[in-house]
C-alpha cells in the first residue's frame, strides 16, 4: 500500500480536490457544477503552463523555468497584435507565438546546457529581457479585438463542457503517455535522477534538457495566446501569477522537485487544487493579498512535507549515508 | 551529558600531552577509543557486522581491507558522522550512548580524521582552515588570523620541513599533495587531539613527504598520540603499524601485532584471490582468435612510447593498468565519446562505472528499469517501451550474472553493492554495443559478486564483444588477454598473455612514474586572477567615465549624490543576496521582502512605531525560519524563497493596497545629513560595504563561506549546519531590511511592488561583483561596485535618451553576458 502510494503520488492532490469540492458544496449552497466548470477553465490554462514547468523540473539539478510568466504575457500581446481580430491571420499569430516560445526555450537551453548557467538565473534573466518586449508591445497594442476562432477555442463549450478543459485534458494524456510509455520519457527521468549516469548510459542529456526548455516555453506561449483570447486582451501582469502557480501545481501534484519523477495526472490535480484554493478564498471574501500569502505558504508547506521523502530515498544509499 | 563529557576529556588530554612515554605506560591504560560489537546496515547490506575496534594511547593501528570491506563505515561511526545500529562506544574511557554520539563529541574526544577530499574548504586559506579545526582562539577583531597563520606555519614546519606552502593561499590553489600535507598538519596541530585517523594519507605524497610523515607518526606515537592508519599499500601498513586489523565483508577477519603480519598474509585475510586461481581461470577460457574484427584503434600521442598503434579486437579483454590517475580513465571516456584525436571505434559502446552512486544507478527506479535503460540508446524518442520485452531481455542478461530476476521489481537501492553492480553490467549487456567499457567495476563489491563478474567477463568477450577494463586492483588484470600499462597519461607497456603478472604491471607503472615528483609547489597567482578581482572596480570606473563624458555634471558632488544616492537600496539588497549566494543558494524573495519592509516603514512605523519594529523583528525571524526550513528539509532554496516572495507581497498588499504612506521623520533625517560635505547616501553606501566586509572577514564570515564551499567537511569539524543556515539568512534579512528602509527614505512613500525588480538586479550585482554562484566565494566591495555600476548604467541609458522600458532588458542581458563570459574564461583556464 505504501509502495503504491509512493508510486502514485497524484492521489493526494486528487483527494485534496475532492475534499475541498465537497466542503465547498456543503458550506455554500451556490457552489454548483456550473461554478465548478469555471474552476476547470481557470485550471486548464494553469495545467498547460504547469506541464511545461513539470518537464523542466523533471530534468533535475534544480532546473526551473522562471521565464514562463514573460513568455505568456508577450505571446498574448503578439497574438493580439498580429491577428487584429481576423481569423485569417491566425496562422501568422500562431507562428509568431511559437517563434517566441522556440527562441526563448532555445536561449534558456543554450545558457543552461552549453554555458552551464544555473537555470534559475538564465530563465530569470531571459524573462526580464522579454519583459522589456512586453512593455514595448503594450505601447503598440491598439485595441483589443480577438480572433473569433481563438475566442471559441478558449471560451467555447460543447454540451456545456468547456473546450479549453478538453484541450488541457488532451495535453495531460499526451504528456502522461510520453512520460510513462516512451523512450523519451524514460530518458527524461534518467537525466533528472542522475545526469552523469544517463550520459554514460548513452542518453543525449543535452538534447533532453533542451527539449524540456523548448516544450515549457512553447506551452507557455500557447497558453498566453489562449488566455489572451479568453480574457479578451492582454495586460502587463497577466503572466505573473503563473510563475508560482505552475510550480505549485507541479509540487502539489506529487512530482519530485529534485527531478527524475513526474506525473502529468498529478499536475492536473495540483492545478485544480490550487485554483480551488484560490476560488475558496475568493468566495470567503479574502482580499487578494491574503490569496498570495496562502499560495506561498501552500507551496512551501507541501515541499517541506514532501522534501523529506525524497531525501529518505536517497539516504538509503550507503555511499552518501549521512551526507 | 556534553559538559560532563567535556570535563572528562579535558583532564587526561593534558596528561597525555605533557607526560613522557614511560609515565604513560605506568598510568592505568585507558583506550582512546573502544568500539565493541559495532553493526551497521544500509538496506540489506551489512556494512559493519559485530566489529570490535580498540585503540590504545600511543598505538598505531593499521586498518586494511578491500574496497567495501566496511572501513569507511567504521571510521564514519568512530568520527560521529555515521550512527551505529548496535554496539557500544567508549571514548577516553567514558561510555557514550551511541545515539548521542556525533561529530561534536568525537571532536571533544580528540578524534580527527584526515581524508583526501572531505575535510578542507578550498575557498578558504590554509590559515582559515586551521581556524575551522580549532575555533576557540578566534576573536571577532581585526588581526585574529595572525594566530592561525602562526599555528599553521608551526604545524607545517614540524610535520613537513621545507614544505614551501603559503599559509595565506586559498587551499584550492594548492596541489593535491600539498592539500594532503595541510590536512595532516592541521589534524596533528589540533589542541587536545588524541587519535588521528589517516585515510590513504600517502596516496598523493611523494617519497620524501611520505618518509617525513612516517617519522612524525613514530615520534608522536611515542609521545602518546594514537593513529589509525588506513592504506592500500600493505607494506607501508606493516612497517608503520603496531597492530593490524583486517576487515572483510564488514567483519573483522584478522587482528594481531604487525610483527606477525606479512603482505601475503594480509592479502589472504582480506580475501583477495590469489594469482594462481585467476591465472587458471584465464587458461581455461577459450583462446581468442587472432584475426577477429578490429573494433577500436588507438594512435597519436597516447601510444607514442610504444611506437606503434594499438588495435583492439572483438573477443578480447583488454586491461588498462597503471597508477591511479595516469590516464586510464581518460582513455576510457575518450573511447566512449565521439571518436577524435587518434582514437577511433566501430559500433556502439556502453559504459559501466564502479562509482555506482555518481555514475551508475538511477535511484528512483526499480532494478528492471535500471537494466532496461541500456536498451534506449539510439532509439527514436517517441518509440514505445514495453515492459515484457524489457523483462525478457533483462532476464537473459541477468542469467549469466547470477542476478535473481525475482528482485527485478525491487528499488535498485535495496540491493547490495554487488547486486547493484550486476544490474549495471546487465544494463550494458542488453544493448547492442560492440564495445563494453568497465571503469573499476568491482569497486566496493563483495568477493562472491566479484567472482561472478570475473566469470562473466570472459564469456561476454568470447561472444564477440570487445571488453576494455580499467581496474585499480592490479590482480584483476590477470583476467585480461592484454594489458596496456599507463604512466603520465601515456601507454608505456603492452603486456600480452603470459607476460601479464602483478609484478610486470607494477614495474611498468613505476618505471616512468618514479621520475615524477607528484607534489609540485603552488602556482603563483597569475596576472589574470588579479584582473578578475579588479574587474568590478574597473567596470565601475569605465561606466563612470562614460557617464562623465556624456554629462560633465556627474563629476560634481551634487551629481554624484543625484546618481548614486538612490543606489543605496540596490547596494543593500545586493549585499543581502550576496550572503545567501555565499551559501550556494539564491534568494528569489529578497526584492519582495525589501518592498514589504518599505511598506511597513511607511505605514506601521509612522503610525505605531512599536508594532512596526515588532513586525520587522518578525521578518528577521521569518528569514531565519526560511534558512532552517531549507536546511532541515533539504528542499531547494529557489522554490522556498519564491513561495516566500508571494507571502511578502501578499502581506505588503494587505497592509497597503495602493502605493502611498510617508517616511518617518527620523528615517528622512537619517538620509539627509552630510559628513565633511559628503551626502549621507554616499557615506552610508560605503558604511554598508564596510559592515559586510567586516562580517565576511570575521570568524563568522569564514564559517559561512566554509559552509558554502564544503558543508560535509564543516559538519565533520563539528559545526552546526542548521545554526549557520539560520544565521546566514538572518544576516541577509538585516541587509534587506536596511534596503527597505532606504527605499522609503528616498521615495518618502512606499509601494510593495517597488522591491520586485531588485531581485534580478541583486543577482546581477553579485555576479558582477565577482562572486561565484556556487562555492562560497564572495566579495563585499566587489558587490558594492557591481551594484553601483548597474545603477549608473540605468542612469547612463537615461542620459542617452533610451527609454526606461529597456532597463530590464539591459540588466538581464548584462547578467547573462557576464555569466557566459565567465564560463568561457573558466573553461580556458581549465584547459591551460
Amino acid at each position: 500500500m505504501t509502495d503504491w502510494l509512493e508510486r502514485n503520488r497524484w492521489v493526494w492532490a486528487g483527494l485534496g480536490v475532492l475534499l475541498l469540492w465537497a466542503i465547498l458544496s456543503v458550506t455554500t449552497g451556490r457552489f454548483s457544477l456550473h461554478s465548478l466548470s469555471g474552476v476547470a477553465v481557470s485550471a486548464s490554462f494553469l495545467v498547460l503552463v504547469a506541464l511545461g514547468q513539470m518537464l523542466v523540473v523533471t530534468t533535475g539539478r534544480g532546473n526551473i523555468d522562471l521565464s514562463i510568466a514573460s513568455v505568456l504575457t508577450l505571446s498574448a500581446y503578439a497574438s493580439i497584435v498580429v491577428t487584429q481580430g481576423a481569423d485569417a491571420r491566425l496562422p501568422l499569430a500562431l507562428g509568431a507565438v511559437l517563434l517566441i516560445g522556440l527562441a526563448t526555450g532555445a536561449a534558456n537551453a543554450l545558457l543552461v546546457v552549453a554555458f552551464r548557467v544555473p537555470a534559475i538565473i538564465a530563465t530569470l534573466a531571459t524573462g526580464y529581457i522579454l519583459a522589456t518586449g512586453t512593455l514595448i508591445a503594450n505601447r503598440w497594442a491598439s485595441g483589443f479585438t480577438v480572433s473569433p476562432l481563438l475566442k471559441t477555442l478558449a471560451a467555447g463549450r460543447i454540451e456545456g463542457v468547456p473546450l479549453m478543459l478538453l484541450v488541457a485534458l488532451l495535453a495531460v494524456v499526451l504528456v502522461g503517455l510520453v512520460l510513462q510509455r516512451t523512450v523519451y520519457g524514460r530518458a527524461l527521468s534518467a537525466v533528472g535522477q542522475n545526469e552523469r549516469a544517463a550520459a554514460l548510459a548513452g542518453i543525449a542529456t543535452g538534447r533532453i534538457v533542451t527539449s524540456a526548455f523548448l516544450a515549457s516555453a512553447m506551452l507557455a506561449g500557447l497558453t498566453g495566446m489562449l488566455l489572451g483570447a479568453y480574457v479578451g486582451g492582454a495586460f502587463l501582469e497577466m503572466g505573473a501569477p503563473y510563475l508560482l502557480q505552475s510550480l505549485g501545481a507541479v509540487v502539489l501534484g506529487g512530482s519530485l522537485i529534485f527531478g527524475g519523477a513526474s506525473t502529468a495526472l498529478g499536475t492536473l490535480f495540483g492545478a485544480l487544487l490550487l485554483v480551488l484554493i484560490v476560488t475558496t478564498m475568493q468566495i470567503a471574501g479574502l482580499p487578494p493579498g491574503t490569496q498570495d500569502i496562502v499560495q506561498g505558504f501552500a507551496v512551501i508547506a507541501v515541499l517541506a512535507l514532501a522534501g523529506g521523502r525524497a531525501v529518505r530515498r536517497r539516504r538509503a544509499a550507503p555511499a552518501n549515508g549521512s551526507a | 551529558m556534553t559538559a560532563a563529557f567535556r570535563a572528562a576529556q579535558d583532564a587526561p588530554a593534558q596528561r597525555v600531552g605533557a607526560a613522557a612515554p614511560d609515565d604513560r605506560l605506568a598510568a592505568a591504560p585507558k583506550a582512546v577509543a573502544r568500539l565493541v560489537g559495532i553493526c551497521k546496515a544500509f538496506g540489506p547490506t551489512q556494512a559493519n557486522d559485530r566489529i570490535d575496534l580498540v585503540v590504545e594511547a600511543g598505538e598505531v593501528l593499521g586498518l586494511v581491507g578491500g574496497n567495501g570491506a566496511g572501513k569507511s563505515t567504521l571510521m564514519r561511526i568512530l568520527c560521529g558522522a555515521g550512527r551505529a545500529d548496535t554496539g557500544s562506544i567508549e571514548i577516553g574511557g567514558v561510555p557514550i550512548d551511541r545515539d548521542l554520539y556525533d561529530t561534536t563529541l568525537a571532536q571533544l574526544g580528540g578524534i580527527r580524521i584526515v581524508h583526501q577530499e572531505l575535510s578542507l574548504c578550498d575557498n578558504l586559506s590554509v590559515a582559515e582552515n586551521f581556524f575551522l579545526e580549532s575555533p576557540e582562539a578566534a576573536r571577532a577583531r581585526p588581526g585574529w588570523r595572525a594566530r592561525y597563520r602562526q599555528r599553521a606555519h608551526a604545524a607545517l614546519d614540524e610535520v613537513f620541513p621545507r614544505h614551501g606552502i603559503d599559509v595565506d593561499a586559498p587551499v584550492g590553489h594548492l596541489q593535491i599533495g600539498q592539500r594532503q600535507m595541510v590536512e595532516i598538519a592541521r589534524a596533528v596541530a589540533a589542541p587536545r587531539v588524541r587519535l588521528i585517523i589517516l585515510d590513504e594519507p600517502t596516496s598523493s605524497l611523494g617519497l620524501e613527504r611520505s618518509l617525513q610523515l612516517r617519522a612524525l607518526i613514530k615520534a608522536r606515537a611515542a609521545a602518546g598520540l594514537s593513529f589509525i592508519f588506513i592504506s592500500h599499500k600493505l607494506q607501508e601498513v606493516v612497517d608503520i603499524a603496531d597492530r593490524v586489523l583486517v576487515l572483510r565483508n564488514g567483519r573483522a577477519a584478522w587482528t594481531g601485532p604487525s610483527a606477525q603480519a606479512s603482505v601475503a598474509a594480509l592479502v589472504s585475510a582480506m580475501g583477495g584471490p590469489t594469482e594462481g586461481t585467476l591465472r587458471s581461470r584465464r587458461a581455461a577460457r577459450v583462446a581468442g582468435t587472432e584475426d577477429t574484427a578490429a573494433v577500436a584503434r588507438l594512435s597519436g600521442p597516447v601510444v607514442a612510447p610504444l611506437g606503434h598503434d594499438v588495435v583492439l579486437r572483438a573477443g578480447e579483454v583488454v586491461g588498462l593498468a597503471g597508477l591511479e590517475g595516469s590516464g586510464q580513465r581518460d582513455l576510457l571516456h575518450r573511447l566512449f565519446g565521439t571518436p577524435r584525436g587518434g582514437i577511433s571505434r566501430e559500433g556502439g559502446a556502453s559504459f559501466v562505472s564502479g562509482d555506482r552512486q555518481k555514475e551508475g544507478v538511477f535511484p528512483l527506479w526499480s532494478v528492471l528499469a535500471n537494466i532496461a535503460v541500456g536498451r534506449l540508446q539510439g532509439r527514436a524518442p517517441l518509440g514505445l517501451v514495453s515492459d515484457t520485452a524489457e523483462r525478457a531481455a533483462a532476464q537473459q542478461a541477468a542469467q549469466g550474472l547470477k542476478l535473481d530476476p525475482a528482485r527485478f521489481d525491487a528499488p535498485i537501492l535495496d540491493l547490495s553493492g554487488g547486486n547493484q553492480q550486476k544490474a549495471l553490467v546487465a544494463r550494458a549487456l542488453v544493448g547492442e554495443a560492440r564495445t563494453i567499457l568497465f571503469d573499476d567495476p568491482t569497486r566496493g563489491v563483495d568477493v562472491a559478486a566479484k567472482e561472478d563478474f570475473y566469470a562473466l567477463v570472459g564469456s561476454v568477450a568470447r561472444a564477440g564483444r570487445l571488453v576494455v577494463w580499467h581496474s585499480t586492483e592490479d590482480i584483476e588484470f590477470l583476467e585480461c588477454d592484454r594489458v596496456l600499462v599507463f604512466s603520465g597519461g601515456r601507454i608505456v607497456r603492452e603486456l600480452v598473455g603470459a607476460q601479464i603478472s602483478e609484478q610486470a604491471i607494477v614495474d611498468a607503472s613505476f618505471a616512468e612514474a618514479a621520475a615524477l615528483e607528484r607534489d609540485g609547489t603552488a602556482g603563483q597567482r597569475g596576472f589574470g586572477d588579479w584582473l578578475v578581482d579588479l574587474a568590478p572596480f574597473a567596470s565601475l570606473i569605465a561606466v563612470f567615465a562614460l557617464m562623465a563624458w556624456v554629462n560633465p555634471m556627474t563629476v560634481s558632488l551634487f551629481g554624484l549624490d543625484l546618481l548614486l544616492g538612490p543606489a543605496i537600496a540596490l547596494v543593500l539588497v545586493a549585499l543581502a543576496q550576496m550572503f545567501v549566494v555565499g551559501g550556494s543558494e539564491i534568494d528569489l524573495g529578497v526584492g519582495a521582502f525589501a518592498g514589504l519592509v518599505s511598506v511597513v516603514s511607511a505605514t506601521l512605523l509612522v503610525d505605531t512605531p512599536a508594532l512596526g519594529f515588532a513586525v520587522l523583528a518578525a521578518g528577521i525571524l521569518a528569514y531565519a525560519a526560511i534558512g532552517a526550513t531549507i536546511q532541515l528539509r533539504r528542499i531547494p532554496a529557489i522554490v522556498v524563497t519564491l513561495g516566500a516572495s508571494f507571502i511578502w507581497i501578499g502581506i505588503g498588499y494587505s497592509l497597503q493596497p495602493t502605493p502611498g504612506g510617508s517616511s518617518p521623520d527620523w528615517l528622512t533625517a537619517a538620509l539627509s545629513w552630510t559628513l565633511f560635505g559628503l551626502p549621507a547616501n554616499l557615506v552610508l553606501i560605503g558604511v554598508a560595504g564596510l559592515v559586510a566586509l567586516a562580517i565576511d572577514r570575521a570568524p563568522l564570515g569564514v564559517v559561512l563561506r566554509g559552509f558554502g564551499n564544503n558543508p560535509a567537511a564543516m559538519r565533520l569539524s563539528g559545526w552546526s549546519p542548521l545554526r549557520y543556515a539560520m544565521v546566514r539568512y538572518a544576516i541577509a534579512s538585516l541587509f534587506a531590511i536596511a534596503a527597505g528602509l532606504a527605499l522609503t527614505g528616498i521615495n518618502t512613500a512606499s509601494d510593495v511592488n517597488a522591491g520586485g525588480p531588485f531581485t534580478l538586479i541583486s543577482v546581477a550585482a553579485v555576479v558582477m561583483g565577482g562572486c561565484a554562484l556556487i562555492g562560497g566565494m564572495i566579495s563585499p566591495l566587489g558587490v558594492v561596485a557591481g551594484a553601483l555600476t548597474l545603477a549608473l548604467i540605468g542612469a547612463l541609458l537615461g542620459a542617452l535618451n533610451v527609454s526606461t522600458d529597456y532597463n530590464a532588458a539591459v540588466q538581464g542581458g548584462l547578467l547573462l553576458a557576464m555569466l557566459v563570459l565567465r564560463t568561457v574564461a573558466d573553461r580556458r583556464s581549465a584547459n591551460r
